[in-house]
């Protein structure tokens, strides 16, 4: 009898054991897997942007190839929300629910970002590396929430610096999407001019929708402007400057991080985009004379691209996928997280993954330097990441000339 | 089989005990939904509801006054915007915002009425395309509705109520998209209804008979952006947030297509339009997972589209439904349902 009791006690004890251990398992996580999910575009007008999830695709199964980490693969679950908010928010809920994400990496946009921040903060749910640069994801800033995109602000300011500092210009316009996007172009110049004791001499803001590129240009050629800022999609620089050069207006034409994969640019303005000064957060390495574009990888002395390259998008991307900028930006994006799972162990919770992420300081992949810092409610940048940009000219033959080194740039909370 | 032997029968909301049996069913299926489902199809259903609001109103102008509005995403927009903005501007509690901000786009609605007297078909069209694009257009250039950079919906309370997760939201959204499904039946069996109906079939002799066209060819106008108004005050809170490119010409189209789809004149049709293709909407997204045929189209894609062929698969498989239904019953859902219905009462014969 005694015997039978210590069988029915050894397996009730298992059975509890094991229930508790399964209690205190961390969702999105087995022995072998750490299921990671993100959104992004395949189709619709935002499509273009959709290589993002791509390279994040093929950057994870690189690691998964190289045994994973700490044992287990990653596996990346990633859906077309066509840019649409409401799509965004059921294909996160669905995969949250259904199969339980560890964490939600990148994300293309702001607005379908937005729709499903407070969903995954109130959850505890990791965020990290948002694609898109909004001071949204910063102000205030959140626990679980890693912003690794420049904030649009930081271009602004340097692009200004270095006109008027290095070029010596006086008159310096901007055209500025107005969004989010633009708007944050439009504060930091504005706020870098003013320690120069300059203004804008023009601001024009251009609607998604606008075609007709004709008022803006005579707006810009009647303001006398020596540089002009466009802080708007490479659709509308493609038109600006197209315009520009028909009316015969060309200025110093300066672009923001969202107009860096210079070959795409060179392509879509039909080459109007040679000389063109560019604020980049990457994939070039700005302290290599003679850089090339990122494309031509060859030239690159920069051994983490390269490596991308060969072991993560000739292996692992689809045949008509193009090695650009957004596909590289998607491995880019999600580095830090990568460094922090390592870092993390064997014994992996998001508690830990959040720790992890907070002791990075000045951790540099493709992109530039990255820092975070332990949470303060009242400190956003804690959780900015990078602050860091360089800039560059695009050549006649869609290369780029590297001007700069890296530059930390000033963070400007909203309305101050 | 349906035909109606006096004004009473034809008046009824509930035409028969059967249908008042079964409309208790869905009461007590849609009551006991949210705690057997997953918190994801629970969020599913808030979608298609809404759409069923929308579209329902949308039918009442398209299907019953045969009137067109491909900018039904402006009312959508206003009510979103209006609903919120009242909330945290004006303080006003949910319940009492929501029609506020109905009642505005039902406004517009009918100023929108206007010249739609003298427009029809394609011209009306174009009208009303073009006042969804301004609606929106002026929205993101208003500080208040937070311009481009979109807007938060507040926290939402009923009293003490917090209502915070889908659940929660279900319950106050399905009696909402109950009642006004119920409403909308009853006007069309009204005296309005059949002035609509009359406008619809034969504008002239309508006027004839004495219908006032300008009186209720804008009032259809108003009733219709009042559903889209309250559908869209509805969505900024499953949302949570709203910005102006969401309310763009491709949901007007949407909107649009689901009444056809569903059946024109039809507002049972309108439910099962809006919730088919609602629901296909968010979950063609998985066709993939689906055995056999999802391996069977992936295997289709890869070899014959782009890399990202299995992305667009979807919209080419919602394309293909919808010119599937089209091409084999003009009446959409509701006519499936009538051939079906005709076909078991007539049975054997």
């Amino acid at each position: 009898m005694k015997k039978y009791l210590v069988y029915v006690l050894t397996f009730m004890t298992v059975v509890v054991l094991g229930l508790a251990f399964n209690a205190a398992a961390e969702e999105g996580i087995t022995d072998t897997e750490i299921h990671i999910g993100q959104w992004g575009p395949q189709t619709g007008p935002a499509a273009p942007w959709g290589a993002v999830a791509r390279g994040t695709d093929a950057y994870f199964k690189m690691i998964n190839e190289e045994g994973g980490i700490h044992g287990r693969k990653l596996v990346h679950h990633y859906f077309d929300d066509g840019y649409n908010p409401a799509k965004t928010m059921g294909g996160v809920k669905q995969l949250q629910e259904d199969i339980g994400m560890f964490a939600w990496v990148s994300g293309v946009g702001t607005a379908p970002g937005l729709a499903v921040k407070d969903y995954l903060m109130d959850r505890k749910i990791p965020w990290i590396g948002p694609s898109a640069g909004s001071r949204h994801w910063i102000e205030p800033p959140n626990k679980y929430l890693f912003n690794t995109y420049p904030l649009y602000l930081g271009d602004a300011q340097l692009l200004c610096k270095y006109a008027v500092e290095t070029l010596g210009f006086k008159n310096i316009a901007i055209a500025y999407q107005n969004d989010d996007y633009g708007k944050q172009g439009l504060e930091g110049a504005q706020k870098q001019l003013a320690k120069s004791g300059l203004k804008l001499v023009a601001e024009i803001p251009v609607n998604v929708a606008d075609v007709d590129m004709k008022p803006h240009i005579m707006k810009f050629r009647n303001s006398e402007a020596e540089a002009v800022l466009l802080f708007v999609g490479p659709g509308h620089v493609a038109r600006l400057q197209g315009t520009g050069k028909a009316m015969q207006f060309e200025p110093q034409w300066m672009t923001s991080t969202t107009c860096g994969d210079i070959p795409l640019m060179m392509a879509i303005t039909k080459g109007g985009y040679a000389g063109t000064i560019l604020a980049s957060f990457g994939m070039m390495d700005p302290t290599a004379v003679g850089i090339g574009n990122i494309e031509d990888v060859n030239a690159s002395t920069h051994p983490v691209l390269k490596k991308y390259h060969e072991e993560a998008f000739k292996k692992f991307a689809a045949k008509e996928e193009r090695w650009g900028l957004t596909f590289a930006a998607g491995m880019g994006y999600v580095e830090p997280m990568i460094e922090a799972l390592k870092n993390c162990g064997r014994d992996l919770t998001r508690e830990k993954l959040v720790a992890e992420m907070e002791k990075i300081k000045d951790f540099q992949g493709i992109m530039g330097k990255v820092s975070f810092a332990p949470f303060k409610a009242n400190d956003p940048s804690c959780r900015i990441g990078q602050t860091t940009v360089f800039l560059a000219q695009a050549t006649a033959d869609a290369k780029a000339k590297v001007l700069t080194d890296w530059v930390k740039t000033e963070y400007i909370p909203m309305g101050k | 089989m349906d035909r109606k032997r006096d004004y009473y029968e034809d008046v009824q909301i509930f035409t028969s005990g059967t249908i008042v049996f079964w409309s208790g069913v869905l009461i007590l299926l849609l009551s006991i939904f949210p705690f057997i489902a997953k918190n994801y199809y629970v969020y599913v259903a808030n979608f298609m509801a809404i759409n069923v609001i929308v579209v329902v109103g949308l039918n009442i102008l398209v299907g019953y006054t045969g009137q067109i509005s491909m900018g039904h995403a402006g009312f959508f927009a206003i009510g979103a915007y209006g609903t919120i903005a009242l909330m945290t501007h004006a303080h006003f509690p949910f319940l009492l915002a929501l029609p506020c901000a109905g009642l505005v786009a039902a406004l517009l609605g009918f100023l929108l009425g206007l010249p739609a007297l003298r427009l029809e078909g394609p011209y009306l069209a174009i009208a009303t395309l073009g006042f969804g694009i301004t609606a929106t257009q002026i929205i993101g250039k208003i500080k208040m509705f937070g311009e481009r950079q979109g807007l938060h919906a507040p926290d939402l309370t009923i009293g003490s109520w917090h209502i915070e997760t889908d659940k929660d939201f279900y319950f106050i959204l399905i009696p909402i998209t109950f009642f006004l499904v119920l409403v909308a039946r009853n006007i069309i069996k009204t005296k309005v209804g059949r002035a609509f109906i009359s406008i619809r079939d034969a504008d002239i002799a309508a006027s004839t008979m004495g219908v006032n066209l300008t009186l209720y060819k804008t009032l259809a106008f108003a009733v219709s952006a009042f559903y889209a108004g309250v559908g869209g005050g509805l969505y900024a809170f499953v949302l949570r947030f709203i910005e102006p490119e969401l309310f763009s010409m491709f949901m007007s189209v949407m909107f649009l297509t689901m009444v056809v789809v569903g059946g024109l004149g039809s507002i049972m049709g309108s439910v099962a339009g809006a919730c088919l293709l609602g629901f296909l909407d968010l979950q063609l997204r998985n066709i993939l997972e689906i055995p056999y045929v999802g391996d069977w189209i992936r295997a289709l894609s890869e070899s014959y589209f782009t890399l990202t062929g299995v992305s667009n698969i979807q919209l080419i498989v919602f394309g293909l439904i919808l010119i599937i239904i089209m091409l084999f019953e003009p009446l959409g859902i509701f006519g499936i349902w009538i051939r079906f219905k005709k076909y078991w009462m007539t049975w054997p014969f």
